[in-house]
């Protein structure tokens, strides 16, 4: 209590309590529970606010109560051995030891018991085997046998007078732990500061600012119900997923890059030295713009060498495709049909040392199902450095399996892209999902990039993080990385 | 990539080795293969060959070519022998602006099982189709050669000339060969861009096919019971004639067949020279171990370079010092470069056994600053509540106009889209979001949801990409300031001025939808969603939203991507 003039709010019930305890002193809380007619819940609901202001104290003590046993129970209803045997010689004068047996049929040994403490009372006189009351006006053991019915009526605390009980084995000493209040500041004393609180459901700002809080007491809600549903704003998880890899990219040196979705036949497939009657850029494996039908080439030295590149290998020792390329062919106009287009325009320009990646949604004409898309994400990216060879792309793989897909184990495989040479295949060993065929890299055709002035090796790669996805959140059908379904958008998990 | 079916057990035995499907497929990486598929029951491996440019791995002969080298079972270019033959194809000059070039061999003592047949049917196929660029550029045909008397004409004939097309019983003219044949109406526009029919005749004038559309009934037929056959591939480009023509022989000996030339004689309108087909020559490339070793990281000797490259089935002529010079296998077309070199040694190392290097050089690395502000923009957007969604970008056109109200079709059209479906690159985002509302009818309100995401737009002929934000709130009870006060407190974190200014937009309500306006420039669209568009799409809520062009908002640093 900080200050002696602060009025005490108190819940009506807990008042009550506060009395009751400070008439007694001192109680059991299963005495107060009697008194006060109130539940153990209400009862331990009010205690703290008496306790927040040290009106009372609460202790712990053990109590020992006393029980029958069951020779007592027999005892208490039969009467105590030694008053029975009292009794009957009492009654027939004399009773011979042996016919003891016939009147009171219990077992010889408690009979001796019996005999024997009547002894030692000195109430009887046995002569030549005949018993006769020597005290025939004392009532033996009374209060010992009102003790066995006082334990069988109520609950009686262990006290030394029934420790004879105890011993002969006819009560039992029973343990239990028991809370108590001892009253500090009695209720006499601080009457006039005791003030009731009132029972609100909702806190208000009003409560608050008039401070009226203290004499409310807000009610205890059933804490176990259900909630309302409710739907927190989000990212969508396969957003989300992009960018944590992007964040993991960033973190291994990687600056981003992007390009535009309707691309230059010129970006998408010449630069990338795939002949321009390659079977990829038919209509049946990219999409075609209709309008416009072409685009502008980018600067005539870039277009001449990639010409060069292509009819005759330019500087760079190749034989070229041997065949007359057309302008006008890579002007058409398409929908990115690969990632690496972005890397072939970066190729400008290019920084050395340097590495980039990029995600870009790529375009191609897939019937739409289950494992197909028409549009889908490409990871990609290139590393240049004078100084970078094959091993250093294997090595390159390597971080990409244990530090993008968090796999245990990689292989290498050989593998085909009209633009790189050597070129492998990556595939990861996930600890739970197994082999998944992750990305592809190898390093660029001279063809590629001395048409753009870089005499240094480029190497480029590429993951597949949509497949990755799919294992790492159990999805089946690709169609749900760009789900229209409420429920998913709103209820994937997040970890 | 192609695709091909072959028996297991049969490339088993060519092996002479009982291997697990896990382990054919380990060494079948090594032919750059890998097996798709086991149909146990049938006995097939469909296996998927990833190089576009080695037609010579199309069928298992040639993957079972490289596994033995792996192995060192077998060393360097395999011996090819050549007998001479009578044999001789006279060419037309007339056809030196069409299809001049041929190329001839014969197979005698063939054993052709159904199985083998099918095998050369199927690699026939695949490098009509891949290599011949769907037979434009080189086709093959097969013939029985004891039907055959030589010189074998190459010709142009006239129209009317008449012949029973493989599959069929009576004679037809070349014209309703191209009109009626399966093979006629798929491949007949080659020989319409012609301008006349080019037509093999044996010299009896029997017919053997009119190239590259369908072989004759009788003469083009091979079966269980041909021994002897003629090989024959036409095109336009005379290595590729000769390099197929190569890849068979090679097959077929492989297969155990004994293999003669034949004679080209070549009108000097053509070539004016006479050629013995199979040319199997050597091609060689000179390669510097300096360079090798630089380029892949490895500080091999020359002996080791020999090896590795007998393994690969290449020969080694000469080494002087660090000048090795290599000799190609006439079935491969693929070497261009020394780079195609190096990744022959490097994958006779073994990828997995070269040891992954690590590379120490120094970047720093980041996100573009228009990510960096699109980020922004989600982060705002997630916080008042609303759930991120992903559309497709090639979308339905309907999606973008009927649906919405809009009658213009400004945006990027597919001229050979799989469906309309996905026919059109979409130029704004929020039809996309309203299609979404669409479909989920059913669930509970309110929803909330934006996309963050890239449109092409099209001006003047220029097309760029650029980054848009869209929101869209669904309820039972929502108005325009539910979408304005979104607007707004994004705006002030993005330390923008802007002003709205009442329009008419077809998808939104009069007098309850304005465009949007920043430093003078229109830069999009809010307001509540005209019911019309709502009871088009079932959508039963009142619905508001705005959708706003990120490049216009000065404070980010989202960029328009042109084309060009």
């Amino acid at each position: 209590m900080n200050n002696d003039k602060e009025s005490i709010f108190l819940p009506p019930e807990a008042i009550l309590i506060y009395k009751i305890i400070s008439e007694k002193k001192e109680l059991e809380i299963n005495e107060l529970e009697n008194i006060s007619k109130l539940s153990r819940g209400k009862i331990e609901y009010n205690l703290p606010f008496l306790q927040k202001h040290d009106l009372l104290d609460r202790k712990e003590r053990i109590n020992k109560y006393c029980s029958l046993t069951k020779e007592g129970e027999e005892a208490e209803k039969n009467q105590l051995i030694e008053r029975r045997i009292y009794n009957l010689i009492k009654e027939k004068k004399k009773v011979s030891f042996a016919q003891l047996g016939d009147f009171i049929k219990v077992d010889k040994k408690e009979l001796n018991a019996g005999v024997g403490l009547l002894r030692k009372l000195d109430a009887i006189i046995i002569e030549k085997g005949e018993i006769s009351i020597k005290l025939p006006e004392k009532d033996i053991n009374i209060e010992l046998q009102q003790h066995l019915s006082k334990i069988k009526k109520e609950k009686v605390s262990y006290s030394d007078k029934v420790s004879p009980l105890v011993k002969r084995g006819l009560v039992n000493i029973i343990e239990e732990k028991q809370s108590f209040l001892i009253i500090k500041v009695p209720y006499s004393k601080i009457k006039s500061r005791i003030k009731e609180l009132i029972e609100v459901g909702r806190l208000s700002s009003n409560m608050l600012r008039d401070g009226s809080w203290r004499k409310t007491q807000l009610k205890a809600y059933n804490l176990k119900g259900q909630p309302p549903t409710y739907f927190v704003g989000r990212k969508q998880p396969y957003a989300r997923f992009i960018d944590t890899v992007k964040q993991k990219l960033v973190a291994l040196g990687f600056q981003e890059m992007r390009g535009p979705i309707v691309e230059l036949e010129f970006w998408n497939f010449d630069a990338l030295f795939q002949a321009q009657d390659h079977p990829a850029r038919e209509w049946s494996d990219v999409y075609r713009v209709s309008n416009p039908k072409h685009g502008n080439l980018p600067k005539e030295e870039y277009v001449t060498n990639v010409q060069q590149a292509h009819e005759n290998g330019y500087n760079t020792g190749s034989k070229g495709w041997r065949y007359k390329w057309d302008p006008k062919k890579s002007s058409r106009l398409v929908l990115r049909a690969q990632g690496t287009s972005v890397s072939a325009r970066t190729l400008v320009d290019l920084k050395i040392p340097s590495k980039y990646f990029s995600i870009s949604r790529c375009y191609r004409p897939d019937t739409v199902d289950a494992t197909h898309l028409s549009e889908f994400n490409q990871v990609e990216g290139i590393v240049v450095d004078p100084s970078i060879t094959f091993r250093d792309l294997l090595g390159i793989l390597e971080t990409f399996a244990l530090d993008v897909a968090g796999a245990e184990e990689c292989t290498f495989k050989p593998d085909y892209y009209p633009f790189t040479e050597p070129s492998v295949e990556l595939s990861v060993v996930d600890p739970n999902l197994g082999r998944i065929e992750f990305g592809g890299a190898g390093i660029f055709r001279p063809e590629v990039t001395k048409p753009f002035g870089i005499d240094a090796p480029v190497i480029a790669w590429g993951l597949g993080i949509d497949r990755l996805f799919m294992v790492k959140y159990g999805i089946t059908d690709i169609r749900e990385l760009f789900s229209h379904k409420m429920e998913w958008l709103r209820s994937t998990k997040m970890v | 990539m192609v695709t091909i079916k072959a028996s297991y057990t049969k490339m088993l035995k060519t092996l002479g080795k009982n291997l697990s499907i896990e382990e054919l497929d380990r060494l079948l990486s090594f032919a750059k293969s890998e097996i798709d598929e086991y149909v146990e029951e049938e006995d097939m491996l469909v296996i998927d060959v990833k190089t576009s440019n080695r037609p010579d791995l199309w069928i298992p002969e040639g993957m079972i070519r490289e596994i033995k080298g792996i192995w060192g079972e077998e060393k360097g270019i395999p011996k090819l022998e050549l007998k001479e033959s009578d044999y001789k194809v006279i060419v037309d000059p007339k056809l030196s602006k069409s299809r001049p070039f041929i190329a001839c061999a014969i197979a005698k003592n063939v054993t052709l099982t159904d199985y083998n047949i099918k095998q050369l049917m199927q690699l026939s196929e695949k490098i009509d189709h891949s290599y011949g660029r769907r037979r434009k550029r080189s086709s093959i045909g097969m013939y029985n050669l004891s039907m055959i008397k030589s010189p074998i004409q190459y010709k142009v004939i006239d129209k009317n000339h008449k012949f029973i097309p493989l599959g069929y019983t009576e004679p037809q003219d070349l014209e309703t060969i191209l009109e009626t044949h399966e093979k006629g109406k798929e491949f007949g526009y080659i020989v319409k861009s012609y301008g006349h029919y080019p037509i093999l005749l044996s010299a009896d004038g029997l017919t053997l096919s009119m190239p590259p559309i369908i072989n004759s009934n009788d003469v083009g037929r091979v079966t269980e019971e041909t021994t002897d056959m003629l090989i024959e591939v036409t095109g336009t480009h005379l290595c590729t004639v000769h390099v197929v023509l190569n890849i068979l022989c090679q097959t077929l000996a492989d297969l155990g067949a004994e293999l003669y030339n034949v004679t080209i004689e070549y009108p000097k309108e053509i070539l004016d020279k006479t050629i013995v087909t199979p040319t199997i020559e050597y091609e060689e490339i000179e390669i510097n171990l300096k360079e090798i070793n630089k380029y892949l990281g490895t500080k091999l000797k020359p002996k080791k370079v020999e090896e590795v490259l007998n393994k690969r089935r290449f020969d080694v002529k000469k080494i002087d010092k660090d000048m090795i010079t290599v000799l190609i296998p006439p079935y491969r077309t693929d070497i261009l470069h020394w780079v195609d070199i190096a990744e022959e040694i490097a994958i006779g190392l073994d990828y997995n056994k070269m040891g992954p290097t690590k590379w120490k050089v120094l970047t720093t690395g980041g996100l573009l600053p228009e990510t960096e502000s699109e980020n922004i923009v989600r982060d705002i957007l997630v916080g008042t509540g609303a759930i991120e969604v992903i559309t497709n970008t090639l979308t339905d056109p309907d999606i973008l106009t009927i649906k919405v109200n809009i009658e213009e079709d400004n945006f990027v059209k597919i001229s050979n889209p799989v469906s309309k479906n996905y026919s059109v690159i979409r130029n704004s985002i929020f039809p996309n979001l309203i299609n979404i509302l669409s479909k989920n009818t059913h669930e509970t309100y309110p929803q909330v949801i934006f996309e963050v995401g890239e449109i092409v737009k099209l001006d003047k002929g220029r097309t760029w990409t650029q980054t848009n934000a869209a929101y869209m709130l669904a309820d039972t009870e929502t108005s325009f300031e539910d979408a304005h006060k979104v607007l707004d407190q994004m705006m002030r974190l993005l330390e923008t001025n802007y002003n709205l200014i009442e329009t008419e937009h077809p998808s939104f309500i009069r007098g309850r939808s304005a465009e949007i306006e920043i430093e003078g420039k229109i830069c999009g669209i809010i307001g509540e969603v005209n019911p019309e568009v709502l009871e088009k799409n079932q959508i039963w809520m009142p619905t508001v939203g705005f959708e706003i062009e990120l490049p216009l908002i000065p404070s980010l640093e989202c960029k328009k991507k042109y084309t060009y």
